[in-house]
């Protein structure tokens, strides 16, 4: 069935109108974006709400090594991806140490300061920003928007058959346990992080040469960050297909919304985002594959967190 | 239902739902100008200038006829997006306007830092962009065809201003230089480098800072220790007024004041009240100049109108979205066809004369227009230097803020 | 002397800071809530206090009661009917609900006072006296005094009443305080209610000194993490400490720096605290 659905979009581009092929590339990328931050969200449980510091970095990298130092494109994506993962890496040495909101609040931390160093640096250009070249066709960036995604979906399956990936949601379940069992849990938080930051970046890096022009406020907003956290949660955290489908079912919504009311699609998304709080925190695949419809099942959560 | 055939039927149902909204009906005998403004955001109040222009303009050449193609007369419409201030979204959108809505030709978004990558799309798709809201020369030099601006080039802003003031007694000697970290800003202040330069006036100041910055106190306090006789700030409305009641809170009072934005602005003016006498502002377009064409015989005749309808009175920005509607009426009827290469053509050779001004664009797109430099007196701004020339006379030096009545 | 003109400056707006992160440090300290619409709280407090000036020509100082009374009742209702759903659920997922609760205040302020500029502004506004080679401004120094004044009686509040001893309680033993029979939702509530409070007079405040949007409040959640966090998280003196730190620190490096640099040295402070000291100034070592 998923063998099916990718020999479509595979094909996708030959017939679908131009508007639809470029939703689908925006599409790909949430989805990308929020397999991404599963690996570190969802698997390890360490919710961080800063990843978007590794979707910065990637598409700055490749956009610096595109205009500056007029490298083809094919060295400045992973040149790009790699950097987020050696940043990730390098970060996530000491804010891994900290639990829960403190987790949180650095990794916003992170992405915040990485936004003004950044606006004062002159080689990014600063808040003026960088103009990419121009490309005349959308295909290339939609098959490598797909493609990071499907690796990025892979990277979850494996994790999820995977003595590493064992490693990590013993991680999350019970920290000290794991560690009582020889998980070396700071290193396999590292390589989460990491592994969650290289595909931001990637994804970063084909956004740059896509939008033709980035900017520190358009490419480290933390609105970004919270959409994947939004599509991983409501598709289901620490599933597979979870974020894929958190992510197609909220962009659609979103689509829709911002061209027939457009003042309101904000005020939308930030409702959704309290109702699914309230009543899917568990997620879709969660909530499909109990057949919980009803809205009694639904309210079920409200009395397992209430006060 | 099975897991996979549910998602499977949703991904259908998505699909069509987005199939039937993103095809248009585009009816004959209609020219559709399309564009992406910042109806929210920090450039809202911008934006609304240029919707409202564009919407004016719009129906006042219907109302006269429309537009002529090859004989046919047709309707002007216009499709507007939100942009919410943010350059991203503005790509979005214009490049669905190309590609998706299929709009004739594109108007352009409100600040230089938009327009760059704004432009870079009906650059793409080969499709005309008149834009009135960006000023910086960055966006004419990257060799592009389809980009035209009626705003003149960002980096020649304050050369009146400072050209004024090496003229004003006693001469100004020292300037500071204060500018936001944005396009348009940073290209005002590579010029006025230039200026200041020329004119042999000395720069004891010259920083950038955050355009989201609210607090200037710290500045002004270094500022008031240095003591420059001329003050020049590139910024957005926002950052001026904070900037001039700071310095009153600050007691610090130059010889001089120009700021890029705001003074030409009533709502700027009347935000204020007193603490805007004495500065200075700059813009190319006034409501008493005198200047008009076809469709608005006068400037003054426009910002009637405007005023009328709006109830607010218009400014450069205004007047600048009018011409840009204006100029495709000439351009289209020029080139006789809805052709985007030909009208591209016919956009780059028009010369004519319009509420706003000439109206001419020179290799690069930009248009060349000189600016005039104005001063708040009375609540009423008063053009005192332009074309080489001191006009009225200006207030000078301002006196200290306790000295004001 | 220009280094004296900043520290003043630096103090002046830093009591404020403490004021803003006071509020935030409540919720966070007895509730584990870290409320990412503190900022559109603020924002709130500062449109009540513009409306109530423009409207009715009441003067901000004097309308400050009427704004804190009004974010009370605001703040309790969404703690009693909104966030008291989600008490319990994952650290993140209340961090995410406020963070809706936030898209949704600032886009119903956007829709419904649109995006205009609105400066409160008593003719007082730019009065300043001049002491000793140094200007302050009468509004910030009147905005400090203010702020000392309630950081004070919210501090009593806290130490010295019945209500702050049933929330004092609650934070530290929630079971405990539940079989003393202390109403836990009420308080949680009313915690909320005070936090709001707080953020609402540090907003009404703020827009004396700057003109209002709907979007204001971001910028100031963010500060006001980096002052709570600096401070000590759950000390009350702590935020005020954090609040003067950051605000001196500000001041120093805009004027000797340059003004691009604030913002990148505040969050690098609260990087480098949260590495280093997470605890805070003045937080007990966990």
């Amino acid at each position: 069935m998923g063998l099916v659905a990718l020999l479509l979009l595979a094909g996708a581009p030959a017939v679908l109108s131009p508007f639809l092929v470029q939703f689908l590339i925006n599409l790909f990328m949430l989805a990308a974006l929020a397999e991404s931050w599963n690996i570190i969200g969802g698997f390890t449980g360490y919710a961080s709400f800063g990843n978007v510091a590794f979707f910065g970095v990637g598409a700055y990298t490749t956009g610096v090594l595109l205009t500056v130092a007029e490298l083809p494109f094919a060295l400045a994506l992973p040149a790009g991806g790699l950097l987020a993962m050696v940043f990730a890496a390098l970060i996530g040495m000491p804010i891994l140490r900290l639990k829960g909101h403190y987790f949180a609040i650095a990794t916003l931390g992170v992405a915040e300061t990485t936004r003004e160093i950044v606006y004062n640096l002159k080689i990014t250009g600063g808040g003026t920003g960088l103009s990419m070249p121009i490309t005349r066709s959308p295909l290339p960036f939609f098959y490598l928007m797909l493609g990071i995604l499907l690796a990025a979906t892979l990277v979850n399956w494996w994790l999820s058959a995977s003595r590493f990936g064992y490693g990590l949601i013993a991680i999350r379940e019970d920290e000290d346990a794991a560690a009582a069992m020889g998980i070396n849990s700071a290193l396999y938080k590292t390589m989460a992080f990491a592994l969650s930051g290289a595909f931001a970046g990637l994804v970063g890096g084909v956004f740059a040469y896509w939008i033709t022009f980035i900017d520190p406020e358009g490419v480290f907003k933390v609105i970004i960050t919270i959409q994947m956290i939004i599509m991983a949660v409501f598709g289901g955290m620490g599933t597979i297909v979870g974020p894929l489908l958190g992510a197609l079912v909220l962009a659609s919504v979103s689509e829709v919304l911002s061209t027939q009311l457009v003042s309101l699609a904000e005020l939308f998304n930030g409702l959704i985002v309290i109702l699914v709080v309230l009543f899917m925190p568990k997620g879709l695949v969660e909530v499909i594959r109990k057949r919980e419809f009803s809205l009694r099942k639904l309210a079920r959560n409200l009395r397992e967190y209430r006060v | 239902m099975r897991r996979g055939a549910i998602w499977q039927r949703s991904l259908l149902a998505v699909v069509i739902g987005l199939g039937i909204m993103a095809a248009p009906a585009l009816a004959a005998d209609e020219i559709v100008l399309g564009s992406a403004i910042s109806q929210t955001g920090k450039y809202a109040r911008e934006g609304k200038f240029y919707v409202d222009a564009y919407t004016i303009t719009v129906d006042v050449i219907n109302k006269a006829g429309g537009v002529k193609v090859a004989g046919k007369p047709h309707k002007l419409v216009l499709k507007l997006y939100d942009d919410q201030s943010d350059p991203n979204l503005s790509v979005r959108l214009f490049t669905r306007l190309v590609t998706s809505d299929k709009v004739n030709f594109l108007l352009g978004p409100y600040s230089s830092g938009i327009t760059i990558p704004a432009s870079a799309v009906s650059e793409k798709y080969e499709i005309p962009m008149v834009q009135g809201g960006g000023a910086s020369g960055k966006i004419f030099d990257r060799g592009y065809k389809y980009i035209f601006g009626t705003l003149p080039k960002a980096e020649f802003y304050f050369q009146a201003a400072i050209e004024a003031a090496a003229k004003m007694t006693p001469r100004v000697q020292t300037a500071a230089l204060l500018y936001s970290n944005e396009a348009f800003d940073r290209s005002v202040a590579e010029g006025a480098r230039q200026w200041l330069k020329d004119q042999k006036i000395d720069k004891v100041y010259d920083e950038e800072y955050q355009p989201a910055t609210q607090d200037f106190t710290s500045v002004l306090a270094v500022l008031k220790s240095k003591g420059p006789d001329l003050v020049l700030l590139a910024g957005h409305e926002e950052n001026s007024l904070n900037f001039i009641r700071q310095a009153q809170s600050a007691d610090m009072a130059p010889k001089m004041m120009v700021f890029t934005v705001g003074p030409p602005t009533a709502d700027f003016r009347k935000t204020l009240g007193k603490a805007a006498e004495y500065v200075y502002g700059i813009t190319p377009w006034l409501p008493d100049m005198d200047v008009g064409g076809e469709i608005f015989k006068s400037a003054r005749d426009f910002a009637r109108q405007f005023q009328e309808r709006f109830g607010y009175e218009a400014d450069y920005h205004v007047a600048s979205g009018a011409a840009d509607v204006l100029v495709y009426k000439f351009a289209i009827e020029k080139a006789g066809s809805l052709d985007p290469k030909k009208v591209r053509d016919a956009l780059a050779a028009v010369d004519v004369e319009t509420l706003y001004g000439r109206v001419k664009f020179e290799a690069t797109g930009q248009i060349a227009m000189g600016q005039v430099v104005v001063q708040i007196q009375d609540g009423k701004l008063v053009p005192v230097y332009a074309f080489g020339k001191m006009l009225g006379k200006p207030l000078y030096p301002a006196p200290k803020w306790n000295m004001r009545k | 002397m220009l280094a004296l003109q900043v520290l003043i400056n630096g103090i002046l707006l830093g009591g404020l800071y403490g004021l803003m992160a006071l509020g935030m440090s409540l919720i966070w300290g007895v509730m584990n809530i870290v409320n990412i619409a503190h900022g559109a709280l603020i924002m709130l407090g500062a449109y009540v206090t513009f409306w109530l000036f423009t409207l009715w020509g009441w003067d901000p100082f004097i309308s400050l009661p009427a704004t804190i009374a009004l974010l009370f009742v605001y703040g309790y209702c969404i703690q009693r009917f909104l966030l008291n759903l989600v008490v319990r659920a994952q650290l993140f997922l209340t961090l995410l609900i406020t963070f809706g609760v936030e898209v949704v205040m600032v886009n119903l302020a956007r829709i419904v006072w649109s995006s205009d500029l609105r400066p409160v502004t008593p003719t007082y506004a730019c009065a300043n006296c001049a002491l000793g080679g140094v200007t302050v401004p009468y509004v910030r120094l009147w905005v400090f005094v203010t702020t000392v004044i309630l950081s004070v009686a919210f501090l009593l509040i806290l130490e010295k009443t019945r209500l702050g001893r049933a929330i004092r309680a609650t934070s530290e033993e929630l079971r405990a305080a539940r079989l003393t029979g202390i109403p836990v939702a009420h308080i949680y509530a009313v915690t909320f209610g005070l936090g709001a409070a707080l953020a609402g007079a540090a907003g009404g405040l703020w827009g004396m000194l700057f003109p209002i949007t709907p979007i204001m409040g971001g910028g100031l959640t963010l500060k006001s993490f980096v002052v709570a966090v600096l401070g000590g998280l759950g000390t009350m003196m702590g935020s005020i400490v954090g609040g003067l730190v950051l605000g001196l620190a500000e001041s120093f490096t805009a004027t000797y720096l340059g003004p691009t640099y604030p913002n990148a040295i505040s969050f690098g402070l609260l990087v480098l605290i949260l590495i280093f000291r997470p605890t805070g100034l003045l937080g007990r070592r966990a």
